[in-house]
């Protein structure tokens, strides 16, 4: 997020896109909901009516896989309202000119149905977003799980520059990061292709700096993505996979090609708390201490990086994935493998990650956390980002234009599938939730929502088990009746493994971000017969 | 008893919760009302964070497939297999043989570890996590 | 004995009598930790803990007579059956400045834990507690005790009663052991003088004046008893209600509650209680699914109602004690003021 999450509760106007902030990050839900009881006005992009559309001024219901089409829409509205925020455009960003050339091309009506949305809802959105000088973008997955993945956050990216509404306190571009750590995992370069503090593993200076801590050469090129591991498949260039506390044979698309990598895997070695569906392909599988056993810091969506602190010993024969990764770096003669505590790898962090450069375990200790970047002791972090100057100096604007998903309704596969989190009482493959009793008794199987008018069309009941089928594979799922879905649209998650979603899910991915599209994938459904 | 503060295990909010601790078992989670984000309430999920911890269904000891099933091992020997094993699979195929996947549950300091490890250890950069999942 | 019913204890008298207290029992008290935090905890050192007085302890007294999580036995199973065995005995415990409204739900809860049969984990610890409220001179931000006539001051409950008249406290008895805590540790203490009931008296009648809310509480209970509350406000306040069960956590009186047990391995288990919500859909449903509560319009219905409709006509009393603690950590803003002041305004 280039924002703090408590900005979002006084700002004038909230669009929020692609995520169901209430279910999926309720505390962010909850200050959107102090924003709009406080005057605020509220604008969801969502193919669903989640709970978050109901609160809305104006809900955006498009057809999956039209962002881009109706975010080219509202920037032309606000182009011919004459709304855009032209000093702000030439002072801090460059190339609009041809952006404003393609979007004079482009047709109201056609975007308009496109998007499936009426044009008048459209052009409202447009103006209230761009009359406010507080206006904020909150955006999920539901943006970048798509084939176009990385030109819809363009897009947003756009309009939030058109309007001039980023680099200030309460206003911004805000994606919102999912896991626990997964703003803190990319952080530390559990990347491909950077070194911590995303620095480009080609760059040669930056390598050397590296090398000289570590004390051994860096590859520098950069690697393979979780998906190109995970799909390399039988024959791949993948051999032997370690896998720390993931469990890619639920999460990840198109689960057989998966299945098929790990089968024929010469060795797997898996770290977790609980026996997941990845470790039981496992030829070792280490048993990891939970986080309350432990020491170290998360950083959150709001780039604030906070101490977790370890509340009791490892319980049983667990051990903390620091120790399990230094001993098999000792054993491997990698140097640099015998720190004696998670604030002796923070100084090693802090030195080598500018943006980390003041995240010392006594300042962590003594407060709530420090949003990067927090460049040195003196420095007090950092609550918005982009103020004076985008990262790369200028903001560039780039024309995106609307695409197709890879896979649209047939006579086959009429009905669209868009997967998520779907349950406000589980997260993401679900090992933790479901090994908790009341998170289990409050949402205990995994549901496919559709829509009243396909139910009856398939002549289906709430609560019926129906077989759903893509081309690359079929489940069996409970339907559950809900106006939350569009007709032709069904929504489920990927929580149960008992209903692997994933063999449906298509693996076509974003060619810049390698995110799959989980967003779109078309089905059939079919009534289960009884015998 | 005791409460002691962390940062909730799900979503990426970050939430302030105490853990309440008796008798080395975490027995309930409770909000911190001075934390900026959590703000004296936590979702279903947070309220519940102590559930799993005990859970009966926690892995206990190290694991090695033996004939097909995995068995209970001592930690050295599940370590020596996992290190020869990639060694191995680095002499016979090159570094990009292995692949190593991060973790979004992990701490910062363990995936700073683990992607100093595949690059300085391994030799490799094929290490990733879920963070488009 | 008599004389030793109400007595002075100036404030440099305090950590000197906790200290002695604590020697005989665990002493827990309101603890501002590094964190910002107040919550009542177990005294450890007396001299590090930073006992605060001046702000609202966070948790409640639910959190030690019903815990978020406790063991109600410890099973083994053989092929005899279930053998139980009770957990460990409760400690002598001391409560020391403990706010007037958690008192005041603490009695709640020994109605609710006495019928039909005495709760034997929870009069375990109630029977070996002591405690010691503060009367609240400087009500807090959210607080509404007067509206549901459990403060700001108590007139019975308590063990001891402290109020803070500057430098000194004003030290009542309410009950035996209280007074028997008095007369043990008579020398730490003075008697009251003609000028600190003065004060006393006169700090109740500003503290009755401080309240910053003003929440219809009565008028709520009696309105309930002679209405309906309309479909749109239920529909309105589960429409936004998102089913963490915070409110009912940190209420002092919320007494829900599960049994679970725990297996440890196939023949060896606990048997563990735990916190629950009537908000919850789960708390409702029924085998083959069938649920009586319709979460998606009456949310919230049941939780109000029972505090303040129900409760009221069995014991003519809410069980809201106003200590405000609901207020503020709602997701969706619709904590029990937000529904008095929705009905009460409704229409009348």
């Amino acid at each position: 997020m280039t924002n703090s999450i408590e900005e979002l509760g006084s700002a004038d106007v909230l669009l929020v896109t692609g995520s169901n902030t209430t279910e999926t990050h309720p505390q962010i839900g909850r200050n959107i909901l102090e924003a709009v009881d406080g005057g605020a006005k509220l604008i969801v992009i969502d193919p669903r009516r989640t709970d978050l559309a109901k609160e809305a001024h104006i809900h955006l219901n498009l057809r999956p896989g039209t962002d881009i089409a109706l975010i080219n829409c509202m920037m032309r509205i606000i182009l011919d309202e004459d709304l855009a925020d032209d000093l702000f455009i030439s002072m801090r960003t460059e190339n609009f000119i041809p952006l404003r050339d393609y979007l004079h091309r482009l047709d109201l009506d056609e975007l308009s149905a496109t998007t499936g949305i009426e044009l008048k809802k459209i052009h409202e959105a447009a103006c209230i977003y761009a009359r406010s000088s507080k206006s904020v973008i909150c955006y999920c997955l539901g943006v970048t799980q798509h084939s176009c993945g990385t030109d819809n956050v363009q897009a947003v990216a756009n309009l939030a520059m058109l309007t001039g509404n980023v680099e200030k306190k309460h206003s911004g571009v805000d994606p919102l990061r999912g896991q626990n750590n997964v703003q803190g995992a990319c952080d530390m370069a559990a990347l491909p292709a950077v070194l911590p503090g995303y620095q480009a593993i080609t760059d040669s200076a930056i390598r050397d700096r590296f090398q000289a801590v570590w004390k051994r050469e860096i590859p520098a090129v950069p690697g393979l993505s979780l998906t190109e591991m995970t799909h390399s498949g039988k024959d791949g260039a993948i051999r032997a996979m370690f896998i720390m506390g993931e469990n890619p044979l639920i999460s990840d698309p198109h689960l057989s090609r998966v299945q098929e990598t790990f089968e024929n895997l010469d060795f797997l070695a898996v770290s977790d708390i609980f026996l997941t569906e990845t470790a039981q392909h496992a030829h070792v599988v280490f048993p990891a201490a939970s986080f309350a056993e432990k020491r170290g810091t998360i950083t959150n969506s709001e780039r604030r990086v906070q101490l977790c602190r370890q509340a009791i010993p490892p319980i049983a024969n667990c051990r903390p994935d620091s120790e399990i990764i230094m001993e098999l770096g000792k054993r491997l003669d990698c140097p640099g493998m015998d720190f004696e505590s998670s604030d002796e790898i923070m100084e090693e962090i802090s030195l080598l990650t500018p943006i980390y450069g003041g995240m010392h375990y006594d300042r962590l200790e003594q407060s709530h956390g420090l949003q990067w970047p927090c460049w040195n002791r003196d420095h007090e972090g950092t609550e918005f980002l982009h103020k004076y100057y985008f990262t790369r100096g200028k903001g560039q604007f780039t024309i995106t234009r609307h695409q197709e998903p890879a896979e649209r309704p047939d006579r086959t596969y009429p009905y669209t599938l868009v997967t998520g989190r779907g349950s406000y009482h589980h997260y993401h493959t679900a090992t933790m939730t479901r090994n908790s009793k009341r998170l289990v008794r409050e949402y205990p199987e995994a549901l496919l929502e559709i829509n009243a008018q396909d139910a009856k069309t398939l002549q289906l009941q709430d609560g019926e088990k129906v077989e759903l089928l893509s081309r690359r594979g079929k489940v069996r799922i409970t339907i559950t009746i809900t106006d939350r879905v569009q007709p032709g649209t069904v929504f489920s998650s990927f929580h149960f493994f008992e209903v692997p979603i994933n063999q449906l899910t298509t693996s076509v991915m974003d060619p810049k971000s390698k995110c799959p599209e989980f967003k779109v994938c078309s089905v059939n459904l079919q009534k289960v017969k009884h015998d | 008893m005791q409460n002691v503060m962390t940062i909730c295990n799900y979503c990426g909010c970050g939430c302030g919760v105490y853990l309440c601790v008796d008798n080395n078992r975490v027995v309930g989670s409770y909000p911190s009302r001075n934390h900026p984000i959590s703000r004296g309430n936590l979702c279903s999920k947070g309220w519940h964070l102590h559930q799993f911890i005990h859970s009966r269904n926690r892995l206990r000891e190290p694991l090695l497939r033996k004939n097909g099933e995995l068995l209970p091992v001592s930690w050295d020997e599940a370590l020596d297999v996992t290190a020869d094993a990639l060694h191995k699979s680095r002499e016979r195929s090159g570094p990009d043989s292995i692949g190593v996947l991060a973790s979004a549950k992990c701490s910062n300091e363990e995936n700073y570890l683990l992607q100093k490890f595949t690059r300085a250890g391994l030799g490799t950069n094929n290490i990733d996590h879920c963070a488009r999942l | 004995m008599i004389d030793l019913q109400e007595m002075i204890l100036e404030k440099d008298r305090l950590i000197p009598l906790l200290r002695k207290l604590k020697k005989e029992s665990r002493l827990i008290a309101p603890v501002t930790n590094k964190h910002g935090d107040t919550l009542l905890s177990e005294i450890n050192n007396i001299d590090r803990d930073t006992i605060d007085l001046d702000r609202q302890p966070q948790n409640s007294l639910k959190s030690f007579f019903l815990p978020q999580q406790e063991i109600l036995a410890h099973y083994s199973v053989d092929t005899t059956g279930y053998n139980f065995t009770a957990p460990e005995a409760a400690k002598e415990t001391i409560y020391f400045g403990v706010r007037s409204c958690d008192l005041t739900a603490l009695l709640y809860m020994d109605l609710i834990f006495s019928k039909p049969a005495k709760d034997a984990s929870y009069y375990d610890r109630r029977n070996r507690s002591v405690i010691i409220t503060l009367g609240c001179n400087d009500p807090f931000a959210n607080c509404f005790c007067e509206a549901t006539n459990s403060g700001p001051y108590l007139d019975y409950g308590y063990d001891l009663q402290f109020i803070d008249l500057g430098s000194s406290y004003y030290v009542a008895a309410g009950r035996r052991k209280g007074a028997d805590l008095l007369n043990k540790w008579d020398y730490f203490f003075r008697t009251v003088e003609e000028e600190d009931q003065k004060i006393r008296y006169q700090l109740f009648l500003e503290a009755r004046g401080r309240f910053n809310r003003n929440i219809q509480v009565s008028h709520a209970c009696h309105k309930l008893q002679e209405e309906e509350v309309a479909e749109t406000i239920w529909e309105k306040l589960a429409g936004r209600c998102y089913d963490c069960g915070g409110c009912a956590y940190v209420c002092p009186t919320c007494t829900c509650f599960s049994v679970d047990d725990m297996a440890i391995d196939d023949s060896h288990g606990t048997r563990i209680r735990s916190w629950d919500a009537c908000t919850s859909s789960g708390f409702t449903r029924m085998a083959g699914n069938h649920n009586p509560t319709d979460r998606t319009r009456h949310a919230l219905k049941q939780r109000f109602l029972h505090k303040l409709k129900y409760d009221y006509q069995k014991h003519g009393k809410a069980s809201c004690t106003g200590c405000g603690r609901c207020v503020d950590i709602c997701f969706g803003g619709v904590d029990i003021t937000t529904f008095i002041e929705m009905f009460t305004r409704d229409a009348s």
